[in-house]
Formats: C-alpha cells, sequence, structure tokens
C-alpha cells in the first residue's frame, strides 16, 4: 500500500491539465462547435474522448489510478457536458451483447455525440421494482418487427433524445425477470408522446413516456429475445457507481466551506458557528472515507472485472453526501433560502440552492431507492435472506 | 392541567377544517397562489367574516378576547391545507405590533381595520446582514422636528406586496446590534421613497425586499417607545414562532398520514410497500416527531399563556425542533413516496417546502438551539 502517485500517474496528471488548459473555451467561441472540437482532440490523445470504453472499442486502457486522476480533474475543469445515456449506459451494453453490425451502427454516433439517447427503464408502476414492468412488445407474424405499446417514467430529457434503449416484455409467463427484451427505436415517430414532469425544485428533466403500436424492426433487437434482463442488471452496477459523483462532491464541498466563509457572523463568519461547523466537518469525514471505498472499489474492479455489492454502498454514501451538501447551502443562506427564482437580495449562491436542494431528494430515489440498495448489501453481501438463521 | 379545547374553540377548529377541506386541494391552491396577489381576496373576506381575523385581539380592540392558543387552532388547521391568505403576515405580525403598542390612537385608527379584514399591515424586520438575529437593525430613522426620516433595506417582507401599510424595525439610537434604540414605524407602503421589490418565495407565498430612501414618518406614527422597540419585537417574534410551529404540526400530520395511506396502496416487489418493516419503522418515526412537536408546541403555547417572560426557553426549544423534525418528516414523506414525491404533481413535495420555508423564518434549528443552550 503507497498513498503517493507514481511518476508516471504524476506526469499523467500534468498531461491531463495541460490539456484542459490548452483547450479551454476561448472568448466569443461559439460552445457547440468548442464542445465537439474539444472531442475531436480528446480522441487524438487516444481515446480521452471515451475514458471508460474499453481498449477494443477504442478507449485509453487506463488503469484504475488514472481513471481517478481523471474524474478529480474533471470535476474542477472547465470541460464541455456530457450525457451519459449512449456512452455510460447503452455502449457496455452495445459493446457486450450488441452483434457487429449493431456495434458498427450505433457505436460511432455515440463516440461522435451526434445522437442523444434516453433511458426507458422505469415504469409508473414498477418504481425501484424495476423487473416488474409491463410495456409489452409483440412480434409480427412475419418475424420481422415487434409491435411496443405501454408507458415509461423518469425518462430524463426524453424531450430532447433522438433514440430510446427500452427494456420490453415479449413473455409474461415466467418469473418477472424473464420475458424482457431490449429494443432501440427512434424516439421522434408517430406514437411516441412525451409528457413533462415537473419537479420541486421546478425544473424539466424527467418524463412521462407513452407508445401506442410502435413499430420496432427485429435488427434493433440487443442480443437475444426475453435476455434483457440480464443485460440490463450488469449495467444498473455500472450505473450505480457513477451515481456517488464523488469528484463533483470534493469540488462542492470546498465551494460550500468558501459560501459559509462569506457569511458574516459577529467578527467571525458561519463557519466559526459551532452547529454549522460541526456538520461541514462531519460531512467532509464522511466524503474522505467514501473516496478511498471508491477507489478500493476501482481497484478490485480493475482486478476482477465487474464491480461488485459495494457499488451499493458508493450509492447509498455518496448520494447522501450530495444531498448534505445542498442540504448546508440552504443553511447558509439563511433568510433567502425560501425566495425562489433570482429576485430578492441575499449571496449569490441563495439564488437556485433551494431548488437545488429538493431536486437532490431524487438523489436517494433514481437508480434504485436507499431502501433498495440496502437490501442488496443485506443479502449479497451479509449473506441476510429469509430463513438464513439458523 | 388541561389539554382540552373549549367549546367556541372546537367549534372552530372544524369551521376552519371545513374550509380547508372545501377550498384548498392542491389544484385550487395552485391556482391561487400563481395568481396575483397569492392569496383568495373572497376567502380573506370570508375568514374576517367569520371571526378569525379578530379571534386574539382583545374585546376592547374589537376582538374576540382571545390568545396564542386560539391562533394555534386556526394555525394547525391552516397549515393542513397549505392556506396562503395572509393570516401571519397582518394579523400575528402586524396585529402583534399593534396589539403591544402604548400609541392608543394607532390602535383605535388600524386594528378594526384588520379585523374587518379591509386593512393589510406586515412587518418589515429582517436585514441582508442579520440573518436572524432580531437586534441586528441598520435600517435608520433619524429625528428631525416633528419628523423621523427613514434610511434602509429590509429583507423577505412577508405579503408586502399587498400590504396596505408596513411595521418598519428601524434604529433611532445605539450601536448596530444593541437591543436598546430600536423602534418601530407604521409606514404607508405608498409613501415617498417606499420600493418594493415583490417574488414569490419557495412555499407559493409571496414576500418582497423592501428599500426605504428618505422616508418621512411623524412622531404620531411610532408604534413603538422610542428606543423601546425591541422588546416588543421579540414579543412578536415568539407569537410568529408559535403561529409557525402549529402549522407545521398541522403540515407534518398531512405528511405522515398520506405516507401511511400511500406506502398500503403502492405495491412493489409483490407487496405493499408498508409491508417492509423498515418502512414501518420510518413512519413510526416521522409519527413520533410529528407527536413530539405536538407536544413542546402545546407546552410552549399554554407557557406563553401563562407567563411569557418564563415561556422563552421553551419557544427556543420549539422553534429547534420543528425546523430539524419537519425537514425529517419531509425528507422521509418524499422518499417513501419515491419519484413521485419529488414532483409538483402530489400535494407530499408542497407541504415539504413550506416545513422547508418555516424552518428559515424566525430562526432555524440551529440558531434555536444555540439560543436554548445559552439561557
Amino acid at each position: 500500500m503507497d498513498i503517493n502517485l507514481s511518476s508516471d500517474d504524476l506526469a499523467f496528471r500534468d498531461e491531463v491539465r495541460s490539456f484542459f488548459d490548452e483547450n479551454k473555451i476561448k472568448s466569443g467561441e461559439d460552445y457547440f462547435s468548442w464542445r465537439l472540437g474539444w472531442f475531436e482532440k480528446a480522441r487524438e490523445k487516444g481515446g480521452w474522448d471515451v475514458p471508460k470504453w474499453p481498449e477494443k472499442f477504442g478507449g485509453p486502457g487506463w488503469t484504475p489510478t488514472q481513471h481517478y486522476i481523471w474524474e478529480q480533474e474533471t470535476a474542477q475543469a472547465n470541460i464541455p457536458f456530457d450525457l451519459p445515456f449512449g456512452l455510460g449506459m447503452l455502449a457496455p451494453i452495445l459493446m457486450n451483447y450488441g452483434n457487429e453490425e449493431q456495434q458498427e451502427r450505433f457505436l460511432p454516433d455515440i463516440r461522435d455525440r451526434k445522437v442523444n439517447w434516453c433511458q426507458g427503464y422505469s415504469e409508473p408502476g414498477a418504481g425501484s421494482d424495476l423487473a416488474n414492468l409491463k410495456t409489452k412488445a409483440v412480434l409480427s407474424e412475419d418475424g420481422t418487427y415487434y409491435t411496443v405499446n405501454g408507458s415509461k417514467i423518469w425518462t430524463t430529457l426524453a424531450h430532447v433524445a433522438d433514440w430510446i434503449f427500452c427494456l420490453t416484455r415479449t413473455d409474461d409467463s415466467g418469473i418477472k425477470q424473464q420475458g424482457i427484451t431490449f429494443l432501440l427505436f427512434p424516439m421522434k415517430q408517430e406514437g411516441i408522446e412525451v409528457k413533462p414532469i415537473i419537479t420541486l425544485g421546478g425544473s424539466h428533466t424527467v418524463n412521462t413516456v407513452h407508445f401506442t403500436d410502435v413499430k420496432v424492426p427485429v435488427e434493433n433487437m440487443i442480443g437475444e429475445e426475453g435476455k434483457g434482463w440480464t443485460y440490463a442488471k450488469g449495467l444498473l452496477e455500472h450505473e450505480r457507481t457513477g451515481l456517488a459523483g464523488l469528484s463533483k462532491s470534493l469540488v462542492e464541498l470546498e465551494q460550500l466551506k468558501d459560501n459559509a466563509r462569506s457569511i458574516q457572523r459577529g467578527n467571525g463568519n458561519l463557519m466559526d458557528d459551532s452547529s454549522y461547523k460541526s456538520k461541514v466537518g462531519e460531512l467532509e469525514i464522511d466524503l474522505l472515507a467514501t473516496e478511498f471505498t471508491e477507489l478500493r472499489s476501482l481497484a478490485s474492479a480493475a482486478a476482477g472485472g465487474e464491480p461488485g455489492p459495494e457499488s451499493s454502498i458508493l450509492k447509498l454514501k455518496g448520494t447522501e453526501i450530495k444531498q448534505r451538501i445542498q442540504k448546508l447551502t440552504v443553511e447558509a443562506s439563511g433568510i433567502y433560502s425560501s425566495a425562489w427564482g433570482d429576485k430578492g437580495a441575499g449571496p449569490s449562491f441563495a439564488k437556485g440552492g433551494t431548488a437545488g436542494y429538493l431536486n437532490s431528494r431524487y438523489f436517494t430515489i433514481y437508480g434504485g431507492a436507499s431502501e433498495v440498495q440496502k437490501d442488496i448489501v443485506a443479502k449479497k453481501v451479509l449473506g441476510l435472506t429469509k430463513g438464513s438463521s439458523k | 392541567m388541561n389539554f382540552e379545547l373549549s367549546e367556541e374553540q372546537k367549534m372552530i377548529q372544524q369551521s376552519v377544517e371545513r374550509f380547508v377541506q372545501e377550498n384548498y386541494d392542491l389544484p385550487n391552491r395552485i391556482k391561487i397562489s400563481s395568481e396575483d396577489p397569492g392569496f383568495s381576496k373572497d376567502y380573506w373576506s370570508s375568514m374576517a367574516e367569520l371571526g378569525w381575523l379578530g379571534l386574539a385581539f382583545s374585546e376592547e380592540e374589537g376582538g374576540f378576547g382571545g390568545n396564542q392558543i386560539d391562533t394555534l387552532v386556526l394555525m394547525e388547521q391552516f397549515g393542513k391545507g397549505l392556506v396562503l391568505e395572509p393570516f401571519l403576515a397582518n394579523i400575528v405580525l402586524g396585529g402583534g405590533a399593534l396589539k403591544r403598542s402604548p400609541a392608543t390612537h394607532l390602535k383605535e385608527e388600524l386594528i378594526p381595520g384588520l379585523i374587518d379584514g379591509s386593512l393589510q399591515i406586515t412587518l418589515a424586520y429582517a436585514e441582508e446582514q442579520s440573518r436572524f438575529d432580531l437586534n441586528d437593525v441598520a435600517t435608520s430613522a433619524r429625528e428631525e422636528g416633528n419628523e423621523f426620516i427613514i434610511n434602509g433595506k429590509k429583507s423577505m417582507v412577508l405579503n408586502a406586496e399587498s400590504a396596505n401599510k408596513l411595521i418598519v424595525v428601524a434604529r433611532t439610537s445605539g450601536g448596530q446590534t444593541e437591543e436598546k434604540g430600536i423602534s418601530l414605524f407604521i409606514v404607508d407602503s405608498s409613501a415617498d421613497g417606499v420600493v418594493r421589490e415583490n417574488f414569490p418565495t419557495v412555499d407559493g407565498l409571496r414576500a418582497s425586499e423592501v428599500s426605504f430612501e428618505n422616508v418621512k414618518v411623524s412622531k404620531e406614527d411610532m408604534v413603538s417607545e422610542k428606543d423601546e422597540g425591541f422588546e416588543i419585537l421579540q414579543a412578536i417574534a415568539n407569537d410568529a414562532i408559535l403561529a409557525l410551529a402549529a402549522e407545521a404540526v398541522g403540515a407534518m400530520e398531512v405528511l405522515y398520514k398520506d405516507t401511511v395511506e400511500y406506502t398500503q396502496q403502492r405495491e412493489q416487489f409483490d407487496h405493499a410497500l408498508s409491508d417492509f418493516q423498515v418502512l414501518q419503522h420510518r413512519m413510526v418515526d416521522m409519527f413520533m416527531e410529528y407527536e413530539q412537536c405536538k407536544s413542546l408546541l402545546f407546552r410552549a403555547t399554554m407557557e406563553t399563556v401563562q407567563d411569557p417572560k418564563m415561556a422563552q426557553r421553551t419557544i427556543h426549544a420549539l422553534k429547534h425542533l420543528i425546523g430539524k423534525s419537519g425537514i425529517f418528516v419531509g425528507e422521509n414523506a418524499v422518499q417513501l413516496h419515491g419519484g413521485m414525491g419529488v414532483t409538483e404533481e402530489l400535494r407530499i413535495g408542497h407541504f415539504f417546502k413550506r416545513l422547508l420555508v418555516i424552518d428559515s423564518q424566525f430562526g432555524n434549528a440551529d440558531f434555536h438551539l444555540d439560543k436554548f443552550t445559552s439561557l
């Protein structure tokens, strides 16, 4: 065990930093053309545009430490936005279970950020019981296409998506994890209706999506009919690790402290307030520990392949940390935490702070609610199932 | 000791409960909240006609001679519907100042209008630097002959948008955080030099930033004795805390009951959510927090009616617990409702927002814990 970065890792960190520095957006530059150019240059670095992809598909083949360094540096640098749906969620499934033709058809556009994907998993009646899905896909008599009917909910950015990867039910005769089929189809077509859901923070990110007789050619099915659950499940573990967002939290924690220091109290500031200071301290201690839980998890994943059940710990801790940062921002805002929108006096971080806190309540619900994550840890790690006591 | 409400109070309780049930379903609340002035003038008139606005004023003032217990009865029911009408701003804050004023001419002139609903008077006390400290007042009132000239800015003034008059907390002498030297003035909201910037709050109510530039008032417009307004301000704040706590208790009751009901209907993993022990225990915790808040609310209110000085420490305890438990109950109601809890579509989220705002008003949980442990 050694906490120091090797000279190679230090050199890598410097290289990442100078890359970010050299490719910053220039004043007056168009954001979207800068963004595409940025990914182009990252690609020339040897797969830096797709850091998490395996080498076989053009990824950089980094060590866990390099991934960690990248995470840390991206959290602090001003780099273009990216969406996880195509790149981080669908792509691994295509790589593992898609046929060659599908890989050639979809992966390049995902890599070039040309197509926006959304994820059609959750359904109104299912919640965290994801496998309990009812959206039906019926194969045509000639076996060339499926007809999809049903509804999805919490579909993030469905209103701007070009395509959806969607879990559908093709057979309900067995247990609910069986008979699920993984389909890809375009969003902009007849029979698809997207309705916004406004969250407590007042924003429109998620939607309900209704399918009425949507035709999907069989060549858009991934893997085998009825096995979609297996494909999606492995991905969920990936998703849950990604949801921890620790590097970002570290940056936000520093911002939180700066914000609190800007609030004058008597001769000092809010960071001198004993209650407030304790809460920030406890938060930071949790973050220090969780950061290393993530590193341990990454290291074991690198040694053994798939991330294991410890990814559930990360989602639990990571989302709770994010919520606590938001809550402490609200508390620092004092009387201004109740102002809605950007009017009124008060510190600039108070604007939108409460909306951020309200929306953050979602963190312990999506991607499997915390209660479900704890069930997974209880079962898989502690071996606690009904009747397990002797 | 007796926790029973009087017959009159029970009747009021039932009539407010009915009013809330008939008028405050979620779609109607959202509609009222989104249209100016952010509450229903018709409802406000009905409240006046039903005598609710006059409950806590003395009979000499034209009221019904009630006290903080009557306000508790009203506010708890208001909390169950997230009522938007400015009872807190006008009756508890504005009325609370006038009730305690030594200026008989102001009381005679203004209180009847408050009681019949024709006049709206709110309190402008907080400032940008003051956070939760009532004694931190930079707004100045400079004496010039028979007049005072007010200069400064007041923050998060509740319902200032629809107020005819503002009671302004200003400094007539002393340093910025001295209790002595604070005075209360009544100012026409349309007076020269008064500028209001109005905006909605997180909970769908309204507040304003109000600035005062060389606003002239006469000596007759002084609501407190000169330099001696702090005690009145503290007493109003205590009343406001009791009222907000009662509202919060009403809101918490809705949240825990809605959650119990929802988890019995919603099925996951082939069971009703309520079958899961971890969720059962969470709901027991929510219920316990609600009951504890109610107990401390009764304690603080009954002590206040007995002897306001003796009640100060319990009031700090109450506001701490209400802030902490309100957010606990709110966060867990949302969590147990899953994704739907985080949307505008269920009433859960709206109650949670109100509890969040209540914690930020008149001192949050940390502030009152500090006060409580220092007394």
